[in-house]
């Protein structure tokens, strides 16, 4: 049972110094969390879909690679200018490694991917390219759509911004 | 605590000043704002405010005016008419859709010349369906006798298939 008094004060602080002082710094611990370090995301478009559906919300985790490497199907995302806007998208191969499609299918290095977040394939046929040395290959995970109204390729590596929770 | 409340004014109206001071980056700021409004479009525009708004984007721009995109085969100079004409045909094409220039950096490299680095948003409706589009563009800004002009846009292609 919470004290009818400690509710008043958290609902009806005494806005004295102390309190302005504690507004301040949670403010600064707000903007440094959300702006910098956990950063909102606002979904806009399909070309994640079914995983990641349009017009719903998630977090970049920007320290997700401070400490490991980047993975094969890490979805991540991808930074324009800035961190106002960027892309959504999925690590398919990472430097060094031959990255192709046939009749819609992945292979990398010569192989088949099993990729089980794919629902909707459209036959995208694309040469074997080798991904430079610092960059990943990334592509979304909505593969219905014709390849040259999807946005995918290498992209260098200090675009990553960070992952994505959840 | 009259001291204090004079020393926060004083920092407020500091502010104030340096915020809303017309300095050329702000300028250059104005003139992206004015182009995303005037490339956007309301549902059932009138005409003439089509005719209007694409005139005046084109207006902002040199001419002529260099645009690169490389994936689609883009990297010539326009003319002032061919950019009025490239923008009214947009504008037809891409009704009820919104322009927005987002994380933008400008840098002054000269008295009449910057380089601005920003990312193009763009939502709205192609035939009946929805859609949401960005792209990253470096743009050459120009000091003309009448102001800042855009002097040639170069879509950033990070992403090679």
């Amino acid at each position: 049972m919470v004290p009818s008094s400690s509710l008043r004060r958290f609902f009806l602080p005494t806005l004295n110094k102390r309190y302005f002082i504690r507004l301040a710094l949670v403010a600064f611990a707000s903007y440094l969390v959300f702006g910098y370090l956990f950063i909102p995301l606002c979904i806009q478009g399909v070309s994640m879909e079914p995983t990641y559906r349009d017009r719903t919300y998630a977090f970049s985790w920007r320290l997700r690679y401070i400490f490991a490497p980047m993975e094969r199907f890490d979805v991540v995302t991808v930074r324009y200018s800035g961190r106002r806007v960027m892309l959504l998208k999925r690590i398919v191969a990472l430097p060094g490694e031959t990255v192709e499609f046939r009749k819609g299918f992945l292979y990398v290095d010569g192989k088949p991917i099993d990729e089980p977040y794919v629902h909707h394939r459209a036959a995208w046929e694309l040469p074997p390219r080798t991904v430079a040395p610092g960059h990943v290959y990334v592509v979304g995970d909505n593969r219905g759509t014709p390849m040259d109204r999807h946005q995918f390729g290498e992209t260098p590596m200090n675009r990553i911004v960070g992952g994505v929770f959840p | 605590m009259n001291n204090k409340i004079l020393f926060f004014a004083l920092v407020l109206v500091a502010g104030a000043v340096v915020f809303f001071w017309p300095s050329d980056e702000k300028k250059i700021r104005d003139g992206l704002d004015s182009l995303a409004e005037y490339c956007s479009s309301a549902k059932e525009e009138p005409v003439i405010e089509t005719l209007q708004k694409a005139a005046l984007a084109a207006k902002l721009c040199t001419d002529p005016c260099t645009v690169h995109f490389e994936s689609l085969e883009i990297d010539r100079a326009f003319s002032q008419k061919e950019l009025t004409d490239r923008f009214l045909m947009m504008k037809k094409r891409l009704t009820d859709t919104v322009f927005n220039f987002h994380d933008t950096a400008v840098e002054i490299v000269g008295d009449d010349r910057a380089e601005v680095l920003t990312t193009l948003r763009i939502n709205g409706q192609i035939v009946d369906k929805q859609f949401t589009d960005a792209y990253e563009i470096n743009i050459t800004v120009e000091k003309q006798d009448d102001g800042w002009r855009f002097g040639s846009f170069t879509v950033v292609e990070f992403m090679k298939r």
